[in-house]
């Protein structure tokens, strides 16, 4: 419990208004997106302003105790679970876009500004932050700088870290210091923009950030592409890359997904396919129409059994709505889900994909893959159920060698949700000692108190 | 042991949810207070908690559990399809069970409402003694300043004669010929006390289409703003007067011209049901509930074209506001804006977020008016982007809202039921 006094200070800092103690709203502060990483915190401040949160990371750090800072608490690692108790720093009310600069494709915003708010405040501008995690709806900028968030556009336009300039942020200790900058180029001294960027909240509160964004494009296609062999459709990402066309998604669902779709929303998907290959290209409508012509005519010859380029805006719709329900559904039809988020190496989706098989077989477990297969993000699922124990531990089972082969066939263990609680396990196995190493001393140096969302990643 | 069985009936709902957060965008009450507590995730969180036993109905749990429009914006947009209205009505009517009703509540919907002959008799008290409160603009009054607990809110006056003291029981078409089809006509609280006239003149559009009306002077409140405040006894009492005042009278149709009568009407059978029987009876009387919208279009397959404008709204502007009871709870949408947008004489413009709450919420914006005003406040800025003379709705109790938040916020829009802008 914390002493009475820090509640009173807290409430001089932020007002009674922003402090919450009620034993109900710790219980609402004690999960994120994931099913089971549950801690409760002591109490729960929403600071409005950088001198806010630097007064706080103060009086915290004087007095020792945890700080866990959160923003929708969308994220799916258990990041912003309060794991040691103290105070979780909510920066939903936080939440300005300060500014768009359309001259310098930059925009300015606080932490607690939600992707989507961005998106439609941009869209006015005929601008976009590419970077586009499925969490947009609830998803904060502070937890997507911080996760170092990606999403399907990937494949053309890369991730977070590729779209933030600079940073300000609070440090454990109070101050507050300013990282990056507002230009595209920045060499002076080592690259610190990029330590807090996927650091997961351990190192620091980001209270403004400079974002890079892009011109909105003009047009966009999608086509729904047909496989009877998964594995084919996992070679079909890489040949329409090679071939000169970057889609800016390219997604994948598997037979069990496909007949969960048409189960919900019948979008006419062929209930025996064994996987579908939803594409988007984007750009000038020239150019997209040729690409989604080109997209057709390699898959086809790379052993797809139909391409359909989507007839309408509508229709493109139906397929991107139909992906968003799949995810849906995953969880919908278990008890447990063990939703990883392996990342490999593109040319490896085949070899990778036909691996899930065997240990869904071996194992005698429903794996589904439905992911971002353009930049070989898989998100391979287990669906299991914590009451049938027999059936829980071989899914565990499948888990672990999913995440080896992962390792093994030269990918990583998490490629957008960040390790947070979730990954811990894996992550130490699969570390360099020095390289963990590395970022104790690193947290050490910036939080000597070890007060900053302690418990996580390394932990 | 604890009772839990209302929450129990909800179980299988509450267990939909897979946390990922996406109701906080949609939630209009998230979107003001930006904290956990005030979202469907949240709240479906900790009505788990009770159930698990680590949580128990303690008055900041009633705060939580009572801080929601029943707007279903987070439903309806939910990836896992959680049911968070059925959530939040079960775990209400928990607590009524529990802890009673609380003076003022027991008082207003077991005294008052649940009686048609006393809520007509207050009503008529309360139309009485409204010259207290002082006319602010046509037949708009706002309460005097000694009423401080409520602030400065504006109602829509009480009418003279209500809708029940002038209506007849049967109407018949006015052609003379065979009735094209027999309806019941449910008033609506609203319609009967504020909103009389347009009663009749919605009883005069069918008669002219053919339509035979019956209406019964048996019917009573729909009960909504009983039910979903958790009073499930009240609400089946009310239901199943209603559903025996309109048995007999061998109707097609019962219509109505409140999206949350209709809606509530419908809703029974989700909500109420006791046991199997009870269930079989309110889907049977589902069947033939109609919103004037859905029969105007759906039923009497009037074409949008044909609808001819009233005069003295010539040359205006307007825009349509969708009732939650309307869009979300019947997916009723489209015809609304079929008419609109075929009718001459008018310029329809679609307001940005057109399907947000209002605000009302029925008793939500009693205990929580500084809240609806902000609500409303974001649907102020919709319809002043659109530079509409005037707001379309089909629900009375959105208008009584939006009417007050036009004064509040010195706008120069008049609100209208769709059903007023046609001859």
């Amino acid at each position: 419990m914390l002493k009475e006094s820090l509640i009173s200070e807290l409430q001089k800092i932020v007002g009674k208004d922003n402090v919450l103690t009620a034993p109900e709203a710790m219980k609402a502060y004690s999960y994120d997106g994931t099913t089971s990483w549950i801690h409760e915190p002591d109490v729960v401040v929403f600071p409005t302003t950088t001198d806010e949160v630097s007064r706080i990371m103060k009086l915290a750090n004087a007095e020792k105790v945890p700080v866990t800072p959160r923003g929708g608490g969308t994220n799916v690692s258990g990041g912003s679970v309060p794991w040691h108790g103290g105070i979780v720093m909510v920066m939903t009310r936080f939440n300005k876009i300060v500014k768009v600069d359309k001259e310098n494709l930059t925009a300015t915003v606080e932490p607690g500004v939600v992707l989507q708010d961005l998106t439609l405040r941009l869209m006015k501008d005929g601008l976009f932050f590419p970077p586009d995690p499925q969490s947009f709806l609830g998803a904060t900028m502070g937890g997507i700088i911080s996760e170092n968030a990606g999403g399907p556009a990937c494949v053309k336009y890369g991730v977070t870290k590729q779209y933030i300039l600079g940073i300000e942020a609070v440090l454990p200790t109070g101050e507050v210091i300013h990282l990056g900058g507002r230009t595209l180029k920045n060499v002076v001294g080592y690259d610190l923009l990029h330590i807090f960027i996927s650091a997961e909240g351990t190192l620091g509160v980001i209270t403004s950030a400079e974002l890079k964004l892009n011109p909105l494009p003009q047009a966009r296609q999608t086509l729904c592409v047909v496989y009877d062999d998964v594995a084919v459709a996992g070679e079909g990402v890489f040949r329409v890359l090679e071939n000169g066309v970057i889609p800016c998604k390219i997604e994948m669902v598997d037979n069990w997904v496909i007949n969960r779709i048409e189960e919900m929303m019948p979008i006419g998907l062929p209930k025996d396919a064994d996987a579908c290959l939803f594409f988007e290209v984007d750009g000038i409508p020239e150019v997209v129409e040729k690409e989604a012509q080109k997209i057709a005519e390699i898959t086809k010859k790379y052993g797809a059994k139909e391409a359909r380029i989507a007839k309408d805006a509508d229709d493109a719709n139906k397929y991107w709505m139909a992906r968003r329900a799949g995810f849906a559904a995953v969880f919908g039809k278990a008890k447990q889900v063990f939703a990883e988020d392996v990342t490999v190496p593109r040319g490896n989706i085949p070899k990778f994909v036909n691996r899930i098989k065997e240990l869904a077989k071996k194992y005698d477990v429903e794996i589904v893959v439905l992911g971002h297969a353009g930049d070989g993000n898989l998100h391979p699922a287990a669906l299991t159920d914590p009451a049938n124990k027999d059936h829980y531990e071989r899914a565990l089972k499948a888990v672990d060698e999913i995440i080896e082969s992962a390792v093994e066939f030269g990918g990583v263990l998490s490629g957008e949700h960040g390790i947070g609680l979730e990954k811990q396990k894996f992550m130490k196995k699969v570390t360099e000692p020095a390289v963990i190493n590395m970022m104790k001393n690193i947290k050490a140096l910036i939080d000597p108190n070890n007060i900053m969302n302690p418990g996580k990643i390394w932990e | 042991m604890k009772d839990l069985k209302e929450l129990k009936k909800i179980e299988e709902f509450s267990n939909q949810c897979t946390k990922c957060g996406f109701c906080s965008f949609f939630c209009p009450v998230y979107q003001e207070e930006k904290m956990e507590t005030s979202v469907a995730r949240g709240k479906n969180f900790l009505v788990k908690q009770i159930l698990a036993g680590q949580q128990e109905f303690t008055p900041e749990m009633a705060d939580i559990i009572g801080k929601c429009l029943l707007c279903k914006r987070c439903a309806a947009n939910c990836p896992a399809k959680t049911q968070i209205d059925r959530v939040v009505v079960g775990a209400r009517a928990q607590m009524v069970k529990n802890q009673g009703l609380g003076f003022i509540k027991n008082f207003v919907f077991r005294k008052v409402m649940a009686n048609r002959k006393s809520f007509g008799r207050y009503a008529k008290l309360m139309q009485k003694f409204q010259w207290m409160m002082p006319r602010t603009e046509g037949k708009i009054r706002h309460l005097p300043d000694f009423v401080k607990g409520l602030g400065k809110r504006n109602f829509p006056e009480l009418a003279k004669t209500f809708l029940r003291d002038q209506v007849k029981p049967v109407y018949k078409p006015q052609n003379g010929e065979k009735p094209k089809m027999r309806v019941g006509f449910f008033t609506g609280c609203a319609t009967d006390f504020v909103y009389p006239d347009f009663g009749l003149k919605f009883i005069d559009f069918l008669t002219r289409h053919g339509v035979e009306v019956v209406v019964p002077d048996t019917q009573n409140c729909c009960g909504a703003a009983i039910y979903f405040s958790g009073d499930l006894e009240t609400g089946r009492m009310l239901a199943d007067l209603n559903v025996k005042a309109f048995k007999d009278l061998n109707v097609d149709y019962i219509v109505t011209t409140c999206a949350t009568c209709s809606s509530t009407l419908k809703d029974y059978q989700k909500y109420l049901p006791d046991n199997e029987e009870q269930k079989q009876r309110y889907e049977e009387f589902e069947k033939k509930i109609k919103d004037s919208m859905e029969f105007i279009i759906d039923i009497l397959k009037i074409k949008p074209e044909d609808f001819k404008l009233k005069k003295e709204f010539e040359g205006k502007t307007v825009t349509w506001h969708d009732p939650c009871h309307l869009v979300r709870y019947q997916n009723i949408k489209d015809q609304p804006r079929a008419i609109l947008k075929a009718l001459k004489g008018i310029k329809y413009v679609e307001m940005p977020n057109a399907d947000l709450c209002c605000g009302m919420g029925g008793s939500f914006s009693v205990y929580h008016y500084d809240l609806t005003k902000k609500i409303a406040g974001k649907k102020m800025d919709g319809i002043k982007a659109t530079g509409a003379d005037i707001v379309v709705t089909a629900c009375p109790g959105c208008m009584i809202n939006l009417e007050d938040n036009v004064l509040l916020n010195k706008m120069p829009q008049k609100v209208h039921h769709l059903l007023e802008l046609v001859e």
